[in-house]
């Protein structure tokens, strides 16, 4: 598990980070969003052990990190890193074979072994590094940070640049991982994939602006829009919505009204319709996408 | 230490498949190899004047207080033979510096430094890791060297000047104040390297070890003093003294936030 608490970084008298807190159970992917600058990296670094907050603290497995414990628990986290970080000359094999023993494993060749297979990297473990693809090398950089079997991971961008088919095969590793009990923390710029993969979601900008389910955030954030399709013409049905919402409008043939109380409002109108003799097909409140909600995000931290 | 011989394996292996980067080391052994007997040997034969006509170097060969058996020539064919030999084994090192030199800053701008630094691998194993990985192919090539030297002198030079090299002092040379100078000059270079952003800076911050060494053995050439065998186990203890220090200093500077946060 993963525990962040009021963590706070500064470059100089540049802020990254600023009381940022949240936790990653066992079995849960979160994953962290936010523009370029967001001190995502930061964030993943701090978790990481690799550097310290200037304040706040972090605890792992219900461990704080400190510089005693920092080498201890770095082996229970796994970090893939901005860029994969391969030794060029080195083949796929030795890169993994080295981090094994990194780890302290107890059977290194063993467990490169498995990891090559179950990565699908058998046909290139004899190539050296600097031979492969970008998609191979992150593919590579990814089983390194799985080798040691870690209980958190960290993952900075891991399909980035990647074709469909990898990020995928990458998606139901993580998926298999959380299942094996893995806290996952994912930072990624593709809202597609946060919203595919993590069970939450949470939007950086040096201070943390939400964090909870994509759909939870999408409810809170909705824009109270409804959507109603009627059979015949909508316009039968417009005053009885204008009594409901006095902006009501006709669009593409359905009724749109914009409630300030959609869960308790939305049955009035449908109630309002039907005793107004209007066949309904369909009522539906408008979902906004996690790109919506991300970028509302955006808009209401550049406002205040 | 299975960490630390993880990453000496690691470094050992890169070194194989980039052996350009040894050919400082391999061009300095090949010509302090034959520079001696160029001097001591192939000069004297083709100007037909024995290197005990020479005033200065009989004068100079006098400090070395050895073999009485030896002709003139013989001994101050002895004393080249012994002071090339320093230079032998030291030299070399200068040449694997820029290994040295290159091991922290090389790995940030290859940006395979954050990963390594994510396992539980210490400051201290890493920076133990990256001068045994440098001192090791340094002392292999100097032992092979070595061992031409050896054979060439015995094959070239005067009957019993071998014999005479033979000695205490020599074996000191070799096996105390040659690894612990390697030691000290490498473990500088990696205190430089994780303090410098760029790998040329790193390399010519290295250079300055070379400045005292070279002092040292231009003294000892103009015959000023003589290291004795003791003088050179004394030198052997201080050089490990020293590298205990820059070994602890090293750990002690290494930041990794600075190498992680500004390098670029």
């Amino acid at each position: 598990m993963i525990e962040a608490r009021g963590l706070g970084r500064r470059y100089g008298s540049r802020l990254a980070l600023d009381g940022v807190s949240f936790a990653v159970s066992r079995r849960e992917i979160v994953a962290l969003l936010g523009p370029n600058g967001a001190g995502k990296t930061t964030t993943l670094r701090i978790l990481a052990g690799l550097i310290a907050p200037t304040t706040g603290s972090v605890v792992i497995d219900g461990v704080e990190l400190t510089r005693s414990t920092g080498s201890a628990l770095r082996s229970r986290i796994g970090l893939l890193t901005e860029t994969p970080g391969l030794w060029d000359r080195l083949t796929v094999r030795e890169n993994l074979r080295t981090y094994a023993r990194l780890y302290g494993l107890a059977h290194p060749d063993r467990v490169v072994d498995s990891s090559i297979d179950a990565l699908g990297l058998a046909e290139h473990a004899s190539a050296r590094a600097a031979e492969l693809s970008k998609g191979l090398r992150q593919k590579v950089a990814f089983a390194r940070s799985l080798l040691h079997d870690p209980s958190v991971l960290l993952l900075d961008e891991p399909t980035s640049g990647l074709d469909p088919e990898v990020t995928r095969s990458v998606r139901h590793m993580l998926e298999e991982r959380r299942s094996n009990g893995c806290a996952i923390l994912v930072s990624t710029h593709n809202l597609d994939e946060a919203e595919r993969l993590a069970d939450r979601v949470a939007v950086l900008h040096t201070r943390l602006l939400a964090i909870d389910r994509p759909a939870t955030l999408r409810q809170r954030l909705t824009t109270g829009r409804i959507i109603v399709r009627v059979a015949g013409d909508p316009a039968a049905g417009f005053d009885t919505a204008r009594r409901i919402d006095p902006h009501a409008s006709i669009e593409g043939g359905a009724l749109i009204l914009t409630l300030k109380r959609p869960e308790d409002e939305t049955p009035a109108l449908v109630r309002a319709l039907v005793s107004a003799r209007l066949d309904i097909i369909e009522v539906r409140s408008e979902v906004p996408a996690l790109e919506d909600v991300y970028l509302r995000l955006m808009e209401d931290r550049a406002q205040s | 230490m299975t960490r630390v011989h993880a990453l000496v394996a690691k470094e050992l292996q890169d070194i194989m498949r980039n052996l350009g980067t040894l050919i400082p080391v391999v061009i300095a052994t090949l010509v302090l190899l034959v520079l001696p007997f160029v001097i001591a040997v192939v000069i004297p034969s083709i100007s037909g004047q024995s290197l005990g006509e020479d005033a200065d170097l009989v004068k100079a060969s006098q400090v070395v207080g050895l073999s009485n058996t030896l002709s003139t020539n013989g001994r101050v064919q002895l004393f080249l033979f012994q002071q090339f030999l320093t230079l032998f084994l030291l030299v070399p090192i200068t040449g694997a510096m820029a290994l040295a030199a290159h091991a922290v800053v090389g790995e940030k701008q290859a940006r395979t430094l954050e990963p390594l630094l994510a396992t539980p691998l210490t400051t201290f194993e890493l920076l133990v890791a990256k001068v045994v990985g440098a001192l090791l192919p340094t002392l292999a090539i100097s032992l092979v060297g070595l061992g031409l030297y050896v054979a060439v002198v015995a094959g070239a030079a005067e009957p019993g000047v071998m014999a005479a090299m033979l000695n205490a002092r020599t074996a000191v040379l070799i096996l105390g104040v040659a690894p612990t100078c390697a030691l000290v000059a490498l473990q500088f270079a990696i205190l430089i390297s994780s303090r410098v952003n760029d790998a040329r800076t790193a390399q010519q911050f290295g250079v300055v070890i070379v400045l005292p060494l070279t002092g040292l053995l231009v003294a000892q050439f103009t015959g000023a003093f003589w290291l004795s065998a003791s003088m050179l186990a004394a030198l052997t203890l201080v050089l490990l003294g020293v590298w205990l220090l820059l070994a602890a200093v090293s750990v002690a500077v290494f930041d990794r936030e600075q190498i992680l946060t500004r390098w670029r």
